[in-house]
């Protein structure tokens, strides 16, 4: 008999090939596909290439034709003119409590669920679980009159309050969670008991630091979700103080649309958090979307 | 150091399967119990019972006097190594060691002292730093003893702590743990499928098979008197070799091995015999013809194959039922363990002896033994 | 919990119900999934009924509301503005789920390789996919611009005379497919890379060996394979396409001449800008159940032609 693995947890992520440079790294060979991807990766990349361009020209520059595809001269004044000709750093503080409460609220409220679901017996789980997940089909759309309604109601519509409370805790998250509790090696929790921890302990102290791939994809796709959400701000956020950073960009274009290097700076500028955080954490990034396209 | 003991417990799980039926065993203060039984069978059911981390469907579970049903799994003082060991994979082996006596809020300085302890006495100090994924099976199995240990508990359940390492370190565990009982005293409770661990380990060892305890007894007690032909076939290896025969006039008989057993009544019977009984025959003792078919040898002894002119009576302990199993008709396949110089050539008939004595009978019907004068 | 009758032998007694209730697990269950329960059932499940509630009222949202029966889903039957939404909605998602997924698939295989510059060729297809919709629509608006855009500067280069782009009825809506479809792409093409990695490799060495080609491998081996990525991409797309919003809202604001108005625009339109929040929730249902229709459709024949292994 051979030495047989001890309990390991799972790697349920799908992993996309490396795309960490070896440490020897061989030279990798051209070839024909390069007909294809050059242009594919020219037309993703020019749109974003070209506002960054447009965000450093004067409104002359701008408004020339033929455009004026290298500026002559590089004005960075135009990003201290939209930082000041709306509260842009409102915005993104804004933004960030959105985005990092239902973060906070996702993670804590889907775990405490899904380990329930996942691991104890309790009077009506099966029920509720179908229940739960059946809100996953139904469209924000079809609940957005009501959820407003909800919200005026609760007296928090215009406030930061009334944009998180409806996010902080998603179906989704806690079916995604619940499978991959599911999938941990239940003798850790068994012999946690025996240890003397109680049920919040082995979530908290046992099953959560096990499941560190699941609450940073869970993490990712909510930031990414509220730091990009239009709709809802829309529709409850009236004031200019409580605007997250998309309806406050929309406002800047509503504003100053014809001043298109002014718009294009600000847009830059509601960008450049998110893009940081895709370039930083690539690889979780796309493992995150890719783990939604695998349930 | 209490006992444990469990009256009438029965767990039917939610489906409607029986898995420990009317279990009841007394395991004395610091005694060595060995439940042993082949897969599925009920020991692994029976000891998380004890742990706390089943609910007995009936019957009660005493710990000391303390009877601990409705207690929960954390306020039994007991400690368990799991079959894969069950080490926090996200610790290293020092917090693994001291987890159980932080998650008691035990102070700082006794937990380091406690831990260094039992690393010293398991010989892991050198390993304090790693995480389980960078220890070998065998080092994981002392971290899993070590979590164990430390908490210092009045009951040890060990769930087939050996199943997962290599033959060799085995035979080292085995003996560590012999000799770590007789250190500490412990009252223990042992599972394992394994007949050899059940007989080097344990005080006593209670025999399951179906849910239903079958014998229980010291190692060469349930060795020499197999209480019954499920317990025969399954402790001992090879395995006895079980015939299909009958009584008459104070003689068992199984094809050609006439037995006299003096003041046994008519009827019909299974002969035992186990393979180490069958020896070359010596004057005028009971003997059978052997037809030879493959010859194991193992150095020290020879496993002889071949077959009986008798019908055999299998005893299926791998599929963990005591179902009879009646074999080809009046051929049927035998073991016998002899000495090396009386190794007999493949193919040649040979005739071997068994001591009166050392024959085991079972009633037919029940499955039995039937006792001897 | 236990007691020592007259003969030493311990009697079992059970302990109240109350403190077993407390030790149980149905208790602790439902501490657990209730903070989540409720935040669940007040911002989805309540809103589902009370939607299905106001489509039965004339409601503006602020004055009390009355109940009138199934007149606003009559109405929604007569009304030309919502028919031709309808037509717009189902115009772009036939256009954009067939040219995504194709899309995403050829260019997903032809990432799925180690050539140089395999990483910035990915980059440069998933940053699209973290940039915001309303930022995607001001891009866009500006690129297409009729008189300044680079899109029309790069015709001109062509000899293609200047084109309106978003403000010509004929063309906007497909314009709109063209900017989301550069928002969404990289999405599939990383499920797509995702499946791809998960063929394993010996499968296609056996094809190989088996004398197919690559293209009669790619045929016969690969493209069943992906068969349950494929399935989840046109779902997931689809019902996204037929909640388009945030970049209408942004380019075109339903825009020019209604062109561009589909049915969440309309919604959108109907309950927060005309105050017809019964009408609105009529509108919301239609679309869910035409959402769940649709989704059903394509599962159904999804699941009669996608091969699942295991």
């Amino acid at each position: 008999m051979s030495v047989q693995p001890a309990v390991s947890v799972p790697e349920r992520f799908p992993r996309l090939p490396d795309a960490q440079p070896s440490p020897r790294r061989a030279r990798l060979p051209f070839s024909a596909w390069h007909l294809l991807l050059a242009p594919v990766a020219a037309i993703m990349l020019v749109p974003l290439v070209w506002m960054v361009i447009v965000s450093l020209e004067t409104r002359q520059q701008a408004t020339s034709f033929p455009p004026q595809l290298i500026p002559s001269s590089i004005h960075l004044g135009n990003y201290s003119a939209a930082w000041n000709a709306v509260p842009f750093g409102q915005f993104f503080v804004n933004s960030l409590i959105y985005s990092l409460a239902t973060v906070a609220g996702n993670l804590l409220f889907c775990s405490l669920a899904a380990y329930a679901f996942a691991r104890i017996r309790f009077f009506g789980r099966e029920v509720l679980f179908v229940v739960l997940l059946a809100t996953l089909m139904v469209p924000f759309q079809v609940i957005l009159i009501p959820t407003f309604l909800i919200v005026k109601k609760l007296g928090l519509v215009d406030t930061l309050g009334g944009l998180i409370m409806p996010n902080l805790c998603s179906a989704f998250g806690i079916f995604m969670l619940r499978q991959f509790f599911r999938t941990l090696p239940i003798e850790l929790e068994e012999a946690a008991r025996i240890d003397g921890t109680s049920r919040l302990g082995i979530l908290f102290k046992i099953v959560l630091p096990l499941s560190l791939p699941a609450l940073a994809t869970l993490g990712i796709i909510q930031f990414m979700w509220s730091w990009n959400d239009f709709l809802w701000p829309l529709i409850i956020i009236d004031s200019q103080k409580h605007a997250p950073l998309q309806l406050g960009l929309s406002q800047l274009q509503g504003a100053h649309f014809t001043q298109w290097n002014l718009l294009m700076a600000g847009t830059v500028m509601s960008q450049i958090p998110m893009l940081a955080v895709f370039l930083l954490a690539q690889r979780w990034f796309i493992r995150s979307v890719a783990f939604t396209g695998i349930k | 150091m209490p006992g444990v003991t469990l009256e009438a417990v029965t767990k039917r799980f939610a489906g409607g399967a029986v898995a420990v039926d009317e279990l009841s065993l007394e395991i004395a203060d610091g005694e060595f119990m060995i439940l042993v039984g082949s897969s599925g069978c009920g020991k692994t059911t029976a000891l998380r019972m004890i742990a706390g981390l089943e609910t007995p469907t009936s019957g009660t579970i005493q710990i000391g006097d303390r009877v601990v049903n409705e207690v929960s799994a954390r306020d039994r003082d007991i400690a368990m190594v799991f079959q894969n060991y069950a080490l926090y994979p996200h610790m290293t082996v020092a917090r693994n060691l001291g987890y159980p006596l932080r998650q008691r809020r035990m102070p700082r300085g006794e937990v380091a002292r406690r831990v260094s302890e039992v690393a010293e006495m398991l010989g892991l100090e050198e390993l304090m730093k790693r995480r389980p994924g960078q220890l070998s099976g065998g080092q994981r199995q002392r971290v899993a003893m070590g979590r164990a240990l430390v908490r210092e508990p009045e009951v040890f359940l060990l769930d087939e702590p050996l199943s997962n390492l290599d033959a060799k370190l085995r035979v080292q565990m085995r003996a560590a743990l012999k000799r770590l009982h007789g250190r500490l005293g412990v009252t223990t409770v042992y599972v394992t499928h394994d007949q050899v661990e059940a007989m080097t380990l344990g005080d006593r060892i209670a025999v399951i098979s179906d849910g239903k305890l079958q014998q229980l007894g010291a190692p060469q007690e349930v060795y020499d008197r197999p209480a019954n032909v499920f317990v025969a076939g399954f402790i001992g290896s090879p395995p006895m070799n079980l015939l299909r025969g009958r009584v008459r006039d104070g003689s068992a008989v199984a094809g050609d091995l006439v037995v006299p057993v003096p003041g046994v009544p008519d009827g019909d019977v299974y002969v035992g015999v186990r393979p180490e009984s069958l020896t070359p025959p010596r004057n005028g003792m009971p003997s059978l013809g052997f037809e030879v078919a493959v010859v194991e040898p193992l150095g020290d002894e020879v496993i002889v194959h071949g077959f009986v002119g008798a019908e055999l009576v299998g005893v299926s302990a791998d599929e963990g039922d005591a179902a009879l199993v009646a074999a080809n008709g009046h051929r049927a396949e035998a073991v016998a363990c002899l000495p090396p110089r009386d190794r007999p050539a493949e193919g040649s008939t040979i005739q071997l002896g068994v001591e009166p004595e050392e024959v085991h009978l079972f009633d037919a019907e029940t499955g039995l033994a039937i006792a001897r004068g | 919990m236990s007691a020592h009758s007259a003969t030493g032998i311990a009697v079992h007694r059970r302990p109240s119900l109350l403190k077993r209730l407390v030790a149980s697990d149905h208790l602790a269950g439902w501490v657990f999934v209730a903070p989540a329960v409720i935040l669940i059932a007040v911002f989805a499940i309540i809103p589902i009924g009370w939607s299905l509630l106001l489509s039965l009222q004339a409601n503006n949202l602020i004055a009390p509301a009355h109940y009138v029966g199934l007149a606003n889903y009559r109405a929604l039957t007569k009304d030309a503005a919502f028919r031709s939404a309808i037509g717009h909605t189902v115009v772009y998602t036939v256009i954009f789920v067939p040219v995504s997924v194709a899309g995403a698939l050829a260019l997903a295989v032809a990432l799925n390789r180690k050539i140089r510059g395999i990483r910035f060729y990915r980059l440069a297809v998933f940053v699209p996919l973290v940039t915001s919709t309303v930022a995607t629509g001001i891009i866009f608006l500006w690129l297409l611009d009729p008189t300044f855009g680079l899109v029309n500067y790069v015709l001109h280069l062509v000899g293609i005379p200047q084109q309106q782009f978003l403000q010509d009825p004929n063309q906007a809506l497909y314009c709109i497919v063209a900017m989301t479809v550069w928002s969404w792409l990289g999405f599939d093409v990383i499920i797509y890379l995702a499946a791809l990695q998960g063929i394993p490799g010996d499968l296609l060495e056996a094809s190989e060996m088996d004398g197919a080609g690559k293209w009669s491998t790619f045929r016969s081996i690969v493209l069943p394979l992906l068969g349950p990525a494929t399935l989840f991409i046109v779902v997931w797309s689809t019902i996204n396409a037929l909640q388009l919003f945030d970049e209408i809202y942004v380019t075109t604001r339903g825009g020019p001449l209604e062109s561009t108005t589909v049915i969440v625009y309309y919604l959108y339109q109907q309950a927060f800008q005309f105050f017809n929040g019964g009408y609105g929730a009529a509108i919301a249902y239609v679309l869910f159940v035409a959402i769940l229709i649709v989704t059903l459709l394509q599962l159904w024949v999804g699941r009669r032609r996608v091969y699942y292994t295991s």
